[in-house]
C-alpha cells in the first residue's frame, strides 16, 4: 500500500507566538508519518497555491479579496481565536492547493490512501468568514472540485469540534454527505442532530453530538447506528476526512477521551465506505497536543496501510450512549417533519 | 414594527463592549425592556477557562452603574465566535432578542478594516435590528 502525502504546508509563514495552532503541529504530523518507515511506499506531493477559480467554488470572492488585503496590510486578529500574518494568505492558498494536488495524485493512481498535512486548518472557515483558527476551507475546496467533476463526496469529520464551515458550504448540495462527530456543547455551538441539510439536500448532513468524556466505542456506535444508513443510501465515490486529532484524551482544547488506538479503528471503519482504494483522503484539522498528534497520525495511517505500528488501547465505557440514541430520534423526527413540507415550504424554513 | 421587549448586548470586556452595555441598559430603562448580556466563548477561552466569571462580575458592575439591579440583568454564555453567538441570540431560544447591541470594535478587530469586525459581520447576518454603539458614546 502506498501513502500519498500532500504538503507539508504551514511552517513559520503562519505563526502567532503562544498560539496553540502552531507550526510544530505539522512537524509532529510529519514525524508521525516518518515513524511508519514507509520508504518507497511514501509518495510526497508538492503543494501549489490554489487559484482564485478553485477557491471561489466555496468562498465568496469579496472575502478572498479582503483576506488577501488584510494579510498584505500586516495581518492581525480576525476574531478572538483566529489570526492572520503577512504570509498567511500564501500559506492558506498553499494549504488549499495541497489538497487539490493530492486528490489529483490519487486520481492518477499515485497511491492507495492520502494525507494532506497542512495548516492553517479549514473546517470552521465559512464561505465569507474566517473563524476557529481557519482561513480557507481546505477540505471543502477539494470536495467542491470533485463534485464539479460529477463525483459524490462523503466527508467524515472526526475533529472534536463541529465543522460548521463545511456543513454550511454544502448545506444544500445533494452531492456531498457531511457526517460529523463532535463534543457538544462546545465551540462553534452548531452541530445539533436536528441540523439535517437544506431543502435540496435533506438528510445529507448527519450530526452526532457527544458529551465530554465520550470514549472511542461511543464514537463508533454513533457512526454505525445513526450515520451508516445515510452513507449506504448516498453510495459515495470519494471519502474525505476532516482528520482532527483533538478528540484525543490528552488534547488541551476539549474533553473527549479517545486514544490513538481509537483513531486507528475509526480510520478502518471510514475506509470501508470508500468504493475502492485510492479514494480516501485525510485532511489535517485540529490536534494540539504534539505527542498525541504524532502517535495518532502514525496509528491512523498505519491501520489504513497495514503497516506495523504501536498504539494505545482503544477506549471503552465513557458516557454518550443515551445521547447517541437521542440524536437518532431527533434526526428521524427532523427528517419526518421536513419531508411532510412541500418543496416551497422547505425553502422558507 | 415588533416592539422591543428584550435586548441582547454583546460583551467581551473591551471598552467598546462596555459602552454598548451601558447604552443597552440605558435604553432598556427608558422603554422598560429586558437586557441579556451575551458572551461568546471561543476555542482559546474554553481552553484557558476562568474568564467567564470575571466578565459576569464586570457586567453586574455596569448594571449597578446604570441604576439597574444586577439580578434583573440576564447573562447568557454561548459557544462560538462572537458573530455566530449574537446571530443566534436574535434567532430564537434561549435568548430570542428583539434587538442586538454591540460596540463598534471588539477584541478581535483592527481599526479601519472591515474584516474581523463583529459589528460589520452582524450587519450582514443579523435577522433582528442591530445597534452599533460608536466608541465613546457610553450611556448617551
Amino acid at each position: 500500500m502506498i501513502l500519498v502525502v500532500g504538503g507539508p504546508v504551514g511552517q513559520a509563514e503562519h505563526e502567532d507566538e503562544g498560539h496553540p495552532e502552531r507550526p510544530e503541529r505539522v512537524a509532529a504530523v510529519m514525524a508521525g508519518v516518518d515513524d511508519l518507515h514507509l520508504g518507497t511506499d511514501l509518495h510526497m506531493v508538492a503543494p501549489y497555491e490554489a487559484e482564485t477559480a478553485q477557491l471561489t467554488r466555496v468562498h465568496d470572492s469579496g472575502y478572498l479579496e479582503e483576506l488577501a488585503a488584510f494579510c498584505q496590510a500586516g495581518g492581525g486578529d480576525l476574531d478572538p481565536d483566529t489570526y492572520a500574518k503577512p504570509d498567511s494568505w500564501t500559506a492558506a492558498r498553499r494549504a488549499a492547493g495541497a489538497g487539490l494536488a493530492t486528490v489529483d495524485a490519487l486520481r492518477r493512481g499515485a497511491g492507495d490512501v492520502a494525507l494532506v498535512a497542512v495548516r492553517p486548518p479549514g473546517h470552521h472557515a465559512l464561505s465569507d468568514r474566517a473563524m476557529g483558527f481557519c482561513l480557507l476551507n481546505n477540505i471543502a475546496i477539494s470536495a467542491a472540485a470533485l463534485v464539479a467533476d460529477g463525483e459524490r463526496v462523503l466527508i467524515v469529520d472526526w475533529d472534536v469540534h463541529h465543522g460548521n464551515g463545511t456543513q454550511a458550504i454544502f448545506w444544500d448540495d445533494p452531492n456531498v454527505l457531511y457526517v460529523s462527530t463532535h463534543q457538544w456543547p462546545l465551540f462553534p455551538g452548531s452541530g445539533a442532530a436536528t441540523e439535517i441539510g437544506g431543502p435540496n439536500a435533506l438528510g445529507r448532513t448527519v450530526n452526532l453530538p457527544l458529551p465530554a468524556g465520550a470514549t472511542g466505542d461511543v464514537v463508533r456506535q454513533a457512526i454505525e447506528e445513526v450515520a451508516l444508513p445515510a452513507i449506504d443510501d448516498f453510495d459515495p465515490t470519494w471519502v474525505l476526512v476532516s482528520a482532527g486529532f483533538d478528540a484525543h484524551r490528552a488534547d488541551p482544547l476539549a474533553e473527549l477521551a479517545l486514544s490513538s488506538g481509537d483513531f486507528a479503528d475509526l480510520a478502518r471503519m471510514v475506509a470501508s465506505y470508500a468504493p475502492r482504494t485510492g479514494r480516501l483522503v485525510l485532511f489535517l484539522e485540529g490536534g494540539y497536543d504534539l505527542g498525541a498528534l504524532r502517535k495518532s497520525v502514525t496509528t491512523t495511517l498505519g491501520s489504513l496501510l497495514g503497516a506495523l505500528y504501536q498504539c494505545e488501547y482503544p477506549t471503552f465505557g465513557g458516557p454518550g450512549t443515551e445521547m447517541v440514541h437521542r440524536a437518532r430520534g431527533q434526526r428521524r423526527e427532523a427528517l419526518h417533519r421536513a419531508w411532510q413540507l412541500t418543496p416551497s415550504e422547505r425553502r422558507v424554513r | 414594527m415588533k416592539p422591543v421587549k428584550r435586548i441582547a448586548v454583546g460583551f467581551d470586556g473591551s471598552p467598546d463592549a462596555e459602552a454598548a452595555v451601558r447604552w443597552a441598559m440605558t435604553l432598556a430603562k427608558q422603554i422598560d425592556a429586558e437586557v441579556v448580556v451575551v458572551h461568546a466563548v471561543g476555542l482559546l477561552e474554553h481552553a484557558a477557562g476562568g474568564g467567564v466569571a470575571r466578565l459576569e462580575k464586570a457586567a453586574a458592575e455596569l448594571a449597578r452603574e446604570c441604576g439597574i439591579e444586577p439580578a434583573q440583568v440576564q447573562w447568557h454564555v454561548g459557544d462560538g465566535d462572537p458573530c455566530s453567538v449574537l446571530v443566534r441570540a436574535g434567532t430564537g431560544d434561549p435568548v430570542a432578542a428583539d434587538l442586538l447591541v454591540v460596540g463598534s470594535r471588539g477584541r478581535g478587530a483592527h481599526a479601519g478594516l472591515l474584516l474581523g469586525s463583529t459589528s460589520h459581520e452582524l450587519a450582514e447576518h443579523s435577522v433582528v435590528p442591530l445597534v452599533i454603539v460608536p466608541v465613546g458614546r457610553a450611556g448617551r
